[in-house]
């Protein structure tokens, strides 16, 4: 657990914060945002405070700060957008690699709207209206709540993801997400109004998009979703609800209860469907062009992060995965 | 096709079998559904001004109330803004307004424009209220007139009309998540069924992408009201605008996820409307750039 004390100013510029902050908690988060509570929720949300920034000649200005129980929690809350502008407070610190399968970025703006994830702080500040010196001044914000912050890397469970498959699909960088809830799924890639893949905390997901250009105008893009569970029989569980609801008429390809896990592919209305069930991981990749894609994206090196169950069942394995990376690289 | 559980999938919408799926799934109590069917096609007016916004997002009420006036004399087909008015409400009306609280709120000069417009009408000042809120809200009333503003939602697709009674449940998360496509049947609550007189979107600075907080890089000047007698089809307008904003932003499409399944089971299940654009008289007046219908 980070510290969670954030130190903010009174008065900045033209604009004052009251004394104390309104502190909002599970309890009454949707006294305060509505239905927008359950994203909190869908991550390991602790608390939220609240700064009114007001002044007299300017615009409000609102300011965020989500405590989460963990950096990857806040991680995945920036992640369900990587668009915007850019920020880098401190050059020192910010030091994602560019080769990193996420874009290289700790903070985002645009259009009077900072987001920045700092550790377990998930952070917006945001202006009523976008001018020049409310930016300033939620630059400013931003960078005195990140200084002397430690900042964090990427979930572990990113390395899943190659940058590119054999042999022209590339990975998109900014369509990569990651998540617990199957609320969040949907709005990222709507499966069904069920939650057929039986997400919740105790599950951890990356939602992935993959692309190849064909021509000037024209690309194919396919959607990969990786899951961990807490343990094999979850994972086999939902594998099995997944099947049941998504492929209802492929009742014959159910899969094999095998102790090597078990790969299909169905051609269904939107294209090829490939999903692996392994150890305590689901991988599945939607709207293939052909089944040779299914199977390059089902079968890329890097899943043997998530198939290979070091945590669990295996701990020789890492050094395993380590060579098939390298290899990769 | 083996589907008996009832479990709505993308399989479904690329299938062309929501409405199927959504029939066995949604069951609940008969009242809650309806039998009536709409006759005809459904009236949408589209009003837009380029100046009823400045550049910082001031709003000029006189020419918003100029636009409120076309828009219901427009729908009712009278020849001036008090005929119109006293053709949908009477003074003996209590009439409530239901604007939106969250995400994108419906600008309060639309909720003053409305009810100096009634007032000017004859309809008395105590007549009116504001009735977002719980279900005492509604029953208070004998007229509602839903003000929601034009927005996309993360668990609803698009949150804008059909969501506006939720409050009226007296439990909205009930709606959330799986069961978004049940908002219709808010509309069919017995102390809300019938007093719906007019659908008023505040389309002045709408909001395209999902939240599910409000985010600035997904609003735009759309400088618009949009009105109907149908619910659904108010909402399929709303919709398609949503839509067509999304693929402009992008420069391909950027389909709402999820989608929005409420729209189809109010017009298959709870019969509230129509929401094919074929059934959908549109008829728009002034700024016609970027209409995006």
């Amino acid at each position: 657990m980070e510290e969670n004390k954030i130190n903010l100013p009174k008065n900045i510029s033209a604009w004052t914060r009251p004394d104390s902050p309104r502190l909002i908690t599970s309890k009454n988060i949707f006294d305060y945002m509505n239905g927008a509570g359950e994203l909190y929720l869908g991550y390991h949300f602790n608390s939220l405070e609240v700064y009114e920034y007001k002044s007299k000649d300017e615009n409000d200005i609102l300011l965020e700060l989500y405590f989460m129980e963990s950096s990857d929690d806040s991680f995945g809350l920036l992640s369900l957008d990587w668009e915007g502008e850019t920020v880098v407070f401190d050059r020192s610190t910010n030091k994602i690699s560019n080769s990193s399968i996420v874009p290289p970025v700790r903070a985002l703006y645009g259009k009077g709207l900072l987001r920045i994830w700092s550790g377990n702080l998930y952070v917006r500040i945001m202006a009523v209206r976008d001018t020049s010196t409310a930016k300033d001044v939620i630059l400013q914000l931003g960078k005195m709540i990140t200084t002397n912050r430690q900042d964090a890397s990427p979930p572990e469970m990113l390395n899943v993801l190659s940058p590119s498959v054999a042999p022209n699909w590339k990975l998109r960088k900014d369509r990569v997400s990651y998540f617990h809830s199957h609320l969040i799924l949907n709005s990222l890639y709507y499966l069904s109004h069920k939650n057929i893949l039986r997400l919740n905390h105790s599950t951890e997901a990356v939602f992935a998009s993959y692309e190849r250009i064909l021509n000037s105008k024209d690309r194919d893009r396919i959607h990969f979703l990786a899951i961990k569970y807490p343990d094999t029989e979850k994972a086999k569980q939902a594998i099995d609800s997944f099947h049941n609801a998504y492929l209802p008429e492929y009742k014959q390809n159910k899969p094999l209860d095998s102790p090597d896990g078990s790969t299909k592919f169905f051609k269904i209305e939107d294209g090829w469907l490939g999903y692996r069930q392994q150890n305590r991981s689901i991988a599945v990749v939607f709207e293939c062009p052909d089944m040779e894609s299914a199977q390059a994206i089902i079968n890329q090196p890097r899943l043997q992060y998530l198939f290979v169950d070091f945590n669990v069942h295996n701990p020789e394995a890492k050094g395993d995965v380590k060579e098939i990376n390298d290899k990769e690289d | 096709m083996q589907k008996k559980q009832g479990i709505l999938t993308r399989r479904d919408f690329i299938r062309g079998t929501v409405g199927t799926t959504l029939g066995v799934s949604l069951m609940g109590p008969k009242w809650l559904h309806s039998n009536e069917k709409k006759a005809g096609p459904s009236l949408v007016i589209i009003v837009r001004d380029q100046n009823v916004m400045d550049a910082n997002r001031n709003i000029n009420t006189g020419i918003l109330k100029k636009m409120l006036d076309q828009t219901v004399i427009t729908l009712t087909g009278k020849e001036n803004i008090k005929d119109a008015w006293l053709s949908l409400l009477s003074p003996k009306d209590t009439i409530g307004l239901v604007p939106t609280p969250h995400l994108n709120p419906t600008h309060t000069e639309v909720v003053e424009v409305v009810q100096n417009s009634l007032m000017a009408a004859g309809i008395p000042q105590e007549k009116i209220r504001e009735a977002q809120g719980g279900p005492d809200k509604p029953k208070a009333c004998t007229a509602l007139i839903p003000l929601p503003g034009l927005k996309a939602h993360w668990l609803t697709g698009i949150g804008t009309v059909l969501k506006n009674y939720i409050l009226y449940s007296g439990n909205p998360r009930n709606y959330h998540g799986e069961n978004n496509a049940k908002l219709g049947e808010t509309w069919n609550l017995p102390f809300v069924k019938g007093k719906t007189k007019l659908i008023l979107v505040d389309a002045l600075y709408p909001l395209c992408d999902k939240g599910p907080q409000p985010d600035p890089r997904y609003k735009w000047a759309y400088n618009g009201l949009i009105a109907g007698f149908d619910p659904v089809a108010v909402e399929a307008v709303c919709l398609k605008i949503i839509t067509e904003k999304r693929k402009a932003l992008k420069g391909e499409p950027w389909p709402l996820s999820p989608p929005p399944l409420c729209v189809e089971a109010a017009e298959k299940v709870y019969k509230l409307g129509t929401s094919r654009m074929e059934n959908i008289t549109i008829k728009h007046f002034g700024w016609e750039k970027d209409l995006l219908i």
